[in-house]
């Protein structure tokens, strides 16, 4: 390992650099492919002009892909640091995402019942709101730390499979408890995340027109909100992990356990908090997804934490850097398949291959570049 | 004597280091030779690049003339090369017998079809697998009742006289052996010896040995061939070796005093 | 071992000699008279069941124990599924899972790959015989819901035998192309991936009723025919002495019950017969290497990627076969079925007996198929009719009527398994009939298994020559 002298602001101003890189680098390349295929099948079609359409989309697709894919890059943290220490897939780890949500939601619900998320006051709504991702937070950390303490620790030191197997046991587990505690709770197993704030108001970013039709390019103030969340999480995680003694006890951990050990760290300890700091970063996800898909239910985490596990392989697991490259492209290439899929093909094929999509990215980064797009820089083992 | 066993000029890197560096070897068919170097010097890689587990970046290795690189490992193994390892690998969840019998994997003609209908075929070919294997587990100085045992419930010399006998149920023509006597005691490892030399003498293998055991080396090798540092630093008889003022200085270092008075007692 | 194994040992003891058979006997004719008295009684099917897996424990010679089996399976669950058609269902179903179970048991307990989305190629059989022996052919074109049932089909109900091995093929052919890319991938991974490949073979399924429709979506594919029966089966008068032994009416289903639990029954023994000639063969002996140490099979010549490809073909291969009858004897399929959690459960089934042991996958399989289908919906069942009357819980104090229907115990399949995983993972990874028991008990009976061959370093036998 890399001792060197570590600047507080150039950590915090490279993780900011490097996202932006990512998210207009990985857009640009995207949207020119798909702009290109439209002119080429421009000819071919006389039913619509398929890259007018294709333009018109554009903006939001590009909106919806980039939240989508700092979703994916938060959770997808949880992955890559757990198996950057222990190389270890936590199965699980989409259930922290939907344990988190259940938090944040029932939290905003009860608060609704009081009558306090009455407001129009942004910066009220924006506490409420902070709050119950701070809850998703606690939420999916203590989960994650009692998985790891009562299901993964004693499976320590046995053949790889055993823990991966027991980790799809917490995760059905967990599903059919919060299903199981819903249901006896409120009668029913989902729930809905509450309307209030101004979140759903859109800023016009600007005004253009074709063939004098004014389009306007607004975005939701939500995905704002969302996006910001997403940078200060991983802005602030990539400076505790390189920037501060904890987050140099737990690379040394990833690097090697019984070195780390013999110089005086508590491994048990560090396994302990890259799971909750995992699990936090997930608890928070799960409070954003609902904010963004409104709704929360036992089997919400599974889907987002496979493609999460998509993301962090294709930036190359084990890696922060990498995860957040992987979860960008992911995000952005699922939300133009859900879109331009079914203009493409004339309907034949619609967004629900937008998973298909997904899986195959993922079958053919590992059997192509199982090392990732950036091949593990941060924490992978020698 | 013609050459079974041919390296031409290979080299292998890891990311900056060179783990093997030209190093060119012959063994000669019916021999019984040595590699030795320090610890770390790249002997079990170029065990490694022999077997087919690593492709090496630059050379040739070539056995009874035919190069065998980009070969898969169970391919080599067909054409009569096998080794042991260093670490024993043993299948420690299935009896001896069952480890004999994976090593006569690819000389058992028996199929998946034959195995399901039971053909007369599969019985006979099953058979003599397994008659085979109890011949090579005695051959190897282990009794009959021992094959149905698992293997890892067998001592520590016996396990590696197991991964021999498995070794040798691949019919291989050279034998590739990594520190066999490792953590032997003094009566095992003159065993150990007599059953090397009895591979070569009643099967007519080539024997390659790696060996840190000076005793062992010199007690029975023919030729031996010093690497160091990825290098071949000297070759020759063991008499040629041991005067080699190279192979002392570099090989031997600092416990040249010890390690020279055990070559001295193994003086025939 | 012996320590451990002590009390079942002494338990064992009572089992043997001729008096051991007798007991058996005693206890498989309580239990049928039992549910004969009382067909409906879970408790009841569960010790027959319980009698089976009392048969495989107990110390009597093969032969023995094969003729109680007969007695048991072809006799006694016959008789007693004439009043109750629901033991036949469960005999079926078990032995699907079982048959599923075992191909599985190829993959992950033989060759150590774990496969998460092993119910695709189950999904492969049952479509495949779903799409020719439906009506689908003929509405190729139409969306789900715009069409209505004829009285006839493209392809006549025999074209079912052809099939079977038709399903096997494409099965197979499935489980090469997808092994033939992601084999190389380390077991972790793998899992994943083919964890992913389930869920595509799912959405497929749900989606593929457009821009051709060649699933019918979510609302599936139905009725699928089933083969045609000898008509002496089906004659009036066959029918009519059924009926008077049974006490009951007996209709061509009945009949059909009966055609596929020995159909289940009789792929079950082959598929039982065929795994246990592969895994003593060289073929076995391969895929326990590669799970044991893979560089040391490679370099004793065991090819890597051609042994883990045939233990990935010959998994999906019975789970083709099986795809097949379960479509013919549902007479309808949907993407519901291939879902995760169905690949999930076969996997605790092989998990929860013993990965690698046939006895024990099979035991795992009937275990888990009689929780699915059997215990948690009567328990469903049980609450169901509490919820109609006026009690009250006893220590919450809430009443019965106030419980949500979402408590069923039968939504809660995950919640077992899972717990189930976790446990066997962290205090029994071998399974409940583990393999290496399995083993020894072979030897057992053969010969008595001296433990201690002990060999010092001088006192080495004589070394024998090799002829």
């Amino acid at each position: 390992m890399r001792l060197r002298r570590v600047n507080p602001i150039k950590e915090i101003l490279r993780p900011l650099g490097q996202l932006l890189i990512f998210v207009i680098g990985s857009a640009v390349i995207i949207s020119a492919f798909v702009l290109l295929l439209a002119l080429l099948l421009r000819p071919t079609r006389t039913d619509i002009d398929i890259f007018q359409v294709s333009l018109i989309l554009l903006p939001q697709v590009l909106i919806d892909g980039i939240t989508l894919g700092f979703m994916y890059a938060i959770i997808a943290m949880g992955y890559t640091m757990v198996y950057g220490v222990l190389e270890f897939i936590n199965f699980a780890h989409g259930e922290f995402v939907m344990f988190g949500a259940f938090a944040g939601v029932e939290l905003l619900i009860w608060l609704n019942a009081q009558g306090v998320l009455r407001t129009s006051e942004m910066w009220l709504a924006l506490l409420w709101l902070v709050l119950a991702v701070l809850l998703g937070m606690s939420v999916g950390g203590a989960l994650a730390v009692s998985a790891e303490r009562f299901a993964y620790r004693p499976l320590r030191g046995t053949p790889r499979l055993v823990p991966l197997i027991a980790a799809i046991g917490v995760s059905f587990l967990l599903q059919d408890t919060m299903r199981f505690l819903q249901s006896a709770i409120n009668g029913d197993f989902y729930r809905t995340f509450p309307e209030f704030g101004p979140f759903a108001q859109r800023l016009t970013l600007f005004s253009l027109s074709i063939d004098e039709r004014p389009i306007n390019i607004a975005v939701q103030y939500k995905a704002i909100l969302l996006i910001s969340f997403a940078i200060i999480m991983l802005v602030a995680l990539n400076y505790l992990v390189n920037a501060t003694r904890l987050g140099k006890a737990i690379r040394s951990v990833a690097q090697d356990q019984r070195t780390a050990s013999l110089m005086g760290i508590d491994v048990n300890r560090i396994i302990a908090l890259t799971f909750l700091i995992g699990g936090a970063m997930g608890g928070a996800a799960g409070v954003l997804w609902t904010f963004r898909f409104t709704r929360a239910d036992p089997y919400m985490g599974f889907i987002p934490g496979l493609k999460a596990f998509t993301a962090a392989v294709l930036g190359g697991i084990g890696s922060i850097v990498g995860a957040m490259l992987g979860g960008m492209v992911l995000g952005l290439l699922e939300s133009f398949a859900a879109s331009y899929f079914s203009i493409f093909s004339r309907g034949a094929f619609g967004a629900e291959y937008k998973d298909i999509f997904a899986f195959g990215i993922l079958i053919l980064v590992l059997i192509f570049r199982p090392q990732g797009l950036l091949g593990g820089k941060t924490t992978q083992k020698a | 004597m013609s050459a079974m066993l041919e390296l031409e000029k290979v080299t292998k890197r890891f990311g900056g280091l060179v783990a093997v560096n030209a190093v060119d070897l012959r063994f000669e068919k019916g021999s019984i030779s040595s590699v030795i170097g320090p610890n770390g010097a790249g002997k079990t890689t170029i065990f490694n690049i022999i077997t087919g587990i690593y492709r090496p970046d630059e050379g040739n290795v070539r056995f009874e003339g035919r190069s065998i690189v980009g070969k898969r490992p169970d391919q080599i193994t067909e054409l009569g090369l096998c080794r042991t390892f260093q670490n024993i690998r043993l299948f420690n969840n299935m009896t001896v017998l069952e480890n004999i019998l994976v090593g006569a994997h690819t000389r058992t003609p028996s199929t998946a079809w034959g195995a399901v209908l039971r053909t007369r075929h599969f019985k006979e070919a099953e058979e003599a697998a397994r008659q085979e294997a109890l011949q090579l587990l005695r051959f190897v100085g282990l009794p009959r009742g021992l094959g149905d045992q698992l293997a890892r419930n067998l001592p520590y010399g016996q396990q590696r006289r197991v991964e021999i006998a498995r070794a040798l149920a691949s019919k291989p023509r050279l034998l590739l052996l990594d520190e066999p006597t490792a953590g032997m005691n003094p009566q095992e490892t003159e065993s150990a010896m007599r059953l090397f030399r009895r591979l070569r003498d009643e099967l007519g293998i080539t024997v390659v040995l790696i060996e840190h055991d000076m005793k062992v080396v010199m007690g029975i090798s023919e030729r031996v061939s010093v690497i160091d540092y990825g290098q071949k630093i000297a070759e020759g008889t063991p008499e040629e070796v041991r005067k080699d003022q190279r192979v002392i200085e570099a090989y031997l270092g600092r416990s040249a005093m010890v390690e020279t008075a055990a070559v001295e007692r193994s003086r025939p | 071992m012996s320590t451990q194994i002590a009390p079942t040992h002494r338990f064992r003891q009572l089992f043997r000699g001729p008096l051991g058979v007798l007991l058996t006997l005693a206890y498989i004719g309580a239990i049928t008279a039992l549910l004969i008295l009382e067909p409906r009684s879970l408790l009841w099917r569960l010790l027959l069941f319980t009698a089976l897996a009392l048969i495989y424990f107990i110390p009597q010679r093969p032969a023995v124990k094969v003729i109680l089996s007969v007695l048991l399976l072809a006799i006694v669950v016959p008789t007693v599924g004439l009043r109750n058609p629901f033991l036949l269902e469960i005999g079926f179903q078990v032995a699907v899972f079982a048959t599923l179970a075992l191909g599985l048991n190829v993959v992950v307990g033989f060759a150590g790959l774990l496969d998460l989305g092993y119910i695709a190629f189950f999904a492969v059989g049952a479509y495949l015989w779903a799409f020719f022996g439906s009506q689908q052919l003929w509405h190729l074109n139409d969306p789900p819901g715009t069409f209505s049932i004829y009285p006839t089909f493209p392809l006549a109900a025999w074209w079912f035998w052809i099939f079977i091995p038709l399903a096997i093929l494409a099965a197979t052919a499935t489980g090469i192309l997808l092994g033939f890319p992601v084999l190389r991938l380390r077991g972790d991974y793998l899992a994943i991936v083919t964890l992913g490949f389930g869920e595509v073979i799912r959405v497929l399924a749900n989606n593929l009723d457009k821009p051709i429709n060649l699933t019918n979506g979510p609302q599936g594919i139905t009725p699928i025919q089933r083969p045609p029966l000898p008509p002496f089966l089906t004659s009036p008068e066959v029918l009519a002495t059924l009926s008077g032994w049974a006490g009951r009416p007996i209709g061509l289903n009945d009949v059909y019950g009966f055609f596929f639990y020995f159909m289940g029954l009789i792929v079950l023994i082959v598929t039982i017969i065929i795994a246990r000639r592969l895994e003593h063969s060289k073929l076995g002996r391969s895929w326990t290497a590669i799970r044991e140490d893979d560089v040391a099979a490679v370099a004793m010549g065991v090819p890597l990627r051609r042994t883990k490809l045939t233990a990935f073909a010959i998994g999906a291969a019975f789970s083709g076969a099986m795809g097949v009858l379960y479509a013919s004897n549902r007479t309808f399929v949907s993407p519901e079925t291939f879902s995760l959690t169905a690949s999930i459960s076969i996997l605790v089934m092989v998990i929860l007996g013993g990965l690698g042991s046939i006895p024990g996958v099979v035991l795992g399989a009937a275990v888990v198929t009689l929780l699915n289908i059997d215990i948690l919906q009567t328990l469903s069942l049980l609450l169901s009719s509490l919820r109609q009357g006026n009690e009250v819980i006893p220590l919450l104090g809430v009443p019965w009527k106030n419980l949500p229907t979402q408590l069923d115990p039968a939504r809660y399949q995950r919640f077992v398994f899972g717990l189930l995983l976790i446990f066997m993972m962290i205090f029994r990874p071998e399974g409940m009939v583990p393999a290496e028991r399995a083993r020894l008990e072979l030897h057992e009976s053969e010969e008595e298994f001296s433990p201690e061959v002990k060999l010092e370093g001088d006192a080495m036998p004589e070394e024998q020559p090799v002829d």
